[in-house]
């Protein structure tokens, strides 16, 4: 729908306007007697009437008259911001919202009826509510509507029409201080259509390539190589600019919850504290929009399921008011945005019972599953523990919603409950949706780009190995992943089933193990390249509606990529959701060897050493001479980050001479920073016991048995943390014989 | 509809006017686009096959920062399929930009619109739904290709894959 340049101007004021209304109401209830407050939602309800008058939108203007008339009482002090008055202007604000949405879609006002929402609102402004006597309520009211009357001349003439107004009335105050906020807000921002940041966005992945290639022809022109460092630096510099035009505060969509929180505790019967931290972490703005529903349904999970009543919570010896508390915080390339509350906990046991009753799993299943498997059950299609059907949750709109909205775009969901203490839900979004880690494989001759954050782990089968390796069941052909089987996927045999493929004897088989919403499979493909940050393009229709490619992108050959999608693959080829397996294998493990955990054997100087596979973030092969000194301490400049390197295996130092030589740096995740280890090779992922001293039932420290072995495990925690400069010697050698024992 | 050449059928009965059109080559017949609707040529580009795509789609190319599909003419109209580069125009239409893949593009044409006829009743339908109609040069016809018709979300429609 058309819109005029004036009435669009208008929407979006409006729609600020709006959203500044809510916050400060919400806040109202708190404080019920702020003046500042009341005359800000006063100016937006006001505003939002003046330019109504003048676009000629009758039903939005006779609205914004009555909820103007109610805030006119409110600020003279003649009637107090109660509940039933918040929620009075709430609903206000909510009618103000699906006219301006019609207006939007449809360019007219709809024909609903106020009628109803206008009587409560002059019901409210009725004498009851009013602490000083009716008499002169009735002339409070009066005088609202004189001014209302008054304020629909143009703005041009609004100072001087404030003369004839009643003394008691400040509006003129307030007009200006409108006008202030207005022009210096206007003096230093400017609003970009989102068309156009995209459009420069491509543009600057154009110059990139461009640069790419202007850097390999002057390479070796040593006059021009001092203009293209130039041109690489002014690049870079643009790149990170405009990225940085897109981003947008997570406060956008947090500042919606205090609402959402308002209205469902008191429709719910539940009294809720909200706590947000982190509100200027930013976002590009794509990614906002489409976290925005997750963390909606999240926080009335927590309402719903979550907080208890006040006396449940009361007779368990918790403060009756419960606090939800949303924290976004940055963490190197990615930004996490969590939703805890101290409520109940999920019930394991009810999750167990639902989940059979569902059929989601078998019964004989269920009973083996540890609390850990049991939580990522609630992220299955079709679970709901709810008991009953509220108009809160269990819609159907399930925690799998949640999870297939931020794994679409390249986030990861994660839970932890404690029953009794809360639970807590952690949504891990990457920075931008526009630059994405992709490995690039080889199939078919060409290239494809497979996004990072599908991708667990890759199995190089050779030719020679490929008849004993891959195993075939009826022509499904599986791989024995760790002793589970993987289902294969053959992208050549995949993207083209007509022609004729080499067999798996005759070629190279890398497997990339892929997870897809509750999936996992492998995808084998010819050949690896590098892993690149890609730069994302839209396919044209056509293309998308192949299914299978979620975009495509131009490689740093200046070769094309299409990027694959890990969830259609899977679906295309007909791996099922095989979480019930999965869950089931697990347990099956955990009652083999107790109490298990995964982790990554590697070498360091001879010997082998654990690392907790959970908190291995990526591992990197790199250059000696990639790695620098900050005193006595290795670090290695990580994705801009400065990551502490462990070297205690004396790997490092082994190599000292020979900057060219390999290593191999394993990424952890230590509490909330990172630290890498420096190891010789990765040599496998194992599952392994805990171990326990003769004669004794303690679990010995440090220790695990992996593949029949006593192995040492990283104490990642040890790893101090920079800068250390003045400390370094004396803490280096004590934490290095400490890591060095636990190694052993 | 703001294709040029039909505009110019709509001004054939009023006056006789002239337009600027770029000739391909593509086996042995001589095809126009109205130069309007061209945004550029990009010469000797291999596109990058894209499987289990409809047969018209000649792959994708990289143009200015966007990729960009192109529709290879000789397979919408069944011609074998040529070996080595090729040249693409880069057309605009309603649903946006893509490629057209030809043999090789000439030179820009200027034509009489007196000397335009619609497609003669015996041409296939399936060329008939892809041509305007034809000039008449000295020594040979130039068929006119109406860049709308060849749109792949146009061609999407007409012929499921």
């Amino acid at each position: 729908m058309a819109l005029d340049e004036l009435t669009r101007e208008f929407l979006i004021e409006s729609q600020e306007g709006l959203d500044r209304m809510e916050r400060c109401l919400t806040e109202l209830e708190a404080r019920p007697e702020d003046a500042a407050l009341i005359g800000d939602i006063f100016r937006s309800v006001h505003t939002i009437k003046g330019t109504t008058g003048f676009l000629g939108f009758k039903r939005l203007e006779k609205l914004a008259h009555s909820g103007e008339n109610l805030l006119g009482l409110v600020r003279e002090g003649k009637l107090i911001a109660d509940r039933p008055t918040t929620t009075g202007l709430l609903q206000l604000l909510d009618g103000l919202r699906s006219i301006l949405k019609s207006i939007e879609c449809e360019g007219s006002e709809g024909d609903g009826e106020d009628t109803a929402l206008i009587a409560r609102l002059e019901e409210l402004q009725a004498p009851a509510h009013t602490h000083a006597k009716p008499a002169h309520a009735k002339a409070g009211v009066h005088a609202a509507v004189a001014v209302a009357d008054q304020s629909q001349e143009l703005h041009a003439v609004a100072g001087q029409a404030a003369q004839d107004k009643p003394p008691a009335e400040p509006d003129p105050e307030a007009g200006k201080a409108r006008v202030q906020a207005v022009g210096s807000a206007a003096e230093s921002t400017l609003r970009v259509d989102v068309t156009l940041l995209n459009r420069m966005m491509n543009l600057v992945g154009e110059l990139v390539l461009t640069r790419n290639q202007v850097l390999q022809a002057t390479a070796s022109d040593p006059n021009l190589t001092l203009l293209s460092r130039r041109l690489d630096m002014v690049t870079a510099d643009l790149r990170e600019s405009v990225m940085k035009a897109r981003m947008q505060p997570v406060s956008n969509i947090f500042s919606k919850m205090p609402r959402i929180v308002r209205d469902l505790s008191q429709s719910l019967g539940r009294k809720v504290r909200l706590q947000m931290e982190g509100q200027d972490t930013e976002l590009d703005k794509s990614l906002l929009e489409a976290i925005k529903d997750p963390l909606t349904h999240a926080v009335r999970n927590s309402l719903d399921h979550g907080i208890e009543p006040p006396d449940v919570r009361q007779a368990a010896g918790k403060d009756p008011e419960g606090t939800l508390k949303l924290r976004a915080v940055q963490e190197g390339s990615h930004v996490v945005v969590e939703v805890s509350d101290d409520g109940a906990g999920i019930g394991v046991e009810r999750v167990r019972q639902k989940a059979v009753e569902r059929g989601l799993i078998t019964a004989e299943r269920a009973s083996q599953l540890v609390e850990r498997e049991l939580l990522q059950l609630i992220f299955l299609p079709g679970f709901s523990t709810a008991a009953a059907v509220t108009n809160v949750s269990g819609r159907g709109v399930g925690m799998d919603v949640v999870r297939t909205n931020v794994e679409k775009i390249g986030g990861k969901v994660e839970i932890e409950s404690r029953p009794g203490q809360g639970t807590t839900l952690r949504m891990r979004i990457p920075l931008t949706l526009a630059i994405i880690p992709a490995l690039i494989v080889r199939s078919l001759e060409q290239s494809f780009a497979l996004p990072q954050g599908a991708l667990s782990e890759l199995v190089h089968v050779p030719p020679e190995k490929a008849s004993t390796a891959i195993e075939w069941l009826e022509g499904a052909p599986l791989y024995r992943l760790r002793g589970k089987l993987l289902p294969l996927v053959f992208l050549d045999r995949l993207l083209m089933p007509a022609s004729e493929h080499k067999g798996s004897t005759e070629r190279d088989n890398f497997i990339a193990v892929l997870n897809a919403d509750g999936r996992q499979f492998g995808l084998v493909v010819d050949g690896l390249a590098d892993p690149e940050e890609i730069v994302v393009k839209p396919l044209s229709a056509v293309l998308k509606n192949i299914g299978l490619y979620s975009g495509a992108t131009v490689l740093g050959n200046a070769d094309l990529a299409l990027i694959l999608d890990p969830g259609s693959i899977a679906l295309r080829a007909g791996v099922t959701m095989s979480s019930n397996e999965e869950a089931g294998r697990g347990a099956q493990e955990e009652a083999e060897a107790g109490n298990n955990q995964e982790y990554l054997l590697v070498e360091v100087a001879d010997r082998r050493a654990a690392v907790p596979l959970a908190d291995v973030l990526r591992i990197e092969q790199l250059k000696v001479s990639r790695i620098e000194y900050i005193g006595y301490r290795p670090v290695l400049n990580f994705e801009g980050q400065l990551l502490p390197v462990e070297d205690s295996g004396g790997v490092l130092a082994g190599m000292a001479g020979n900057p060219e030589a390999q290593i191999v740096v394993v990424v952890c995740r230590e509490g909330s920073r990172q630290v890498g280890i420096a190891v010789s090779h990765v040599l496998d992922v194992a599952s392994g016991g805990d171990l326990f001293e003769a004669g004794t039932t303690a679990r010995a420290g440090g220790v695990t048995l992996l593949k029949n072995r006593v192995t040492g495990v990283v104490d990642l925690g040890g790893v101090p943390a920079l800068p250390v400069a003045e400390s370094a010697p004396a803490e280096w050698d004590q934490y290095a014989n400490g890591t060095a024992e636990a190694v052993r | 509809m703001s294709s040029a050449v039909s505009a110019l059928h709509r001004k054939e009965k009023a006056a006789v006017s002239l337009a600027e059109m770029c000739s391909v080559r593509l086996g042995k017949t001589l095809f126009g686009v109205p130069i309007t609707h061209i945004l550029e040529i990009v010469g000797g580009a291999r596109p990058q096959p894209v499987p289990l795509a409809p047969s018209y789609v000649g792959g994708l190319i990289h143009y200015r920062g966007d990729v960009l599909t192109t529709v290879s003419l000789r397979q919408l109209l069944d011609l074998p399929p040529r070996d080595g580069p090729q040249d693409i125009l880069v057309l605009e239409s309603s649903g946006g930009c893509f490629g057209l893949l030809v043999d090789s593009v000439g030179e820009v044409l200027t034509v009489s619109s007196a000397d335009f006829e619609p497609n003669p009743s015996i041409l296939d339908e399936r060329r008939r739904a892809l041509f305007v109609g034809a000039y008449k040069l000295k020594d040979s016809l130039l068929v006119m290709l109406d860049p709308e018709r060849l749109d792949p979300m146009r061609l999407g429609e007409a012929q499921p894959a």
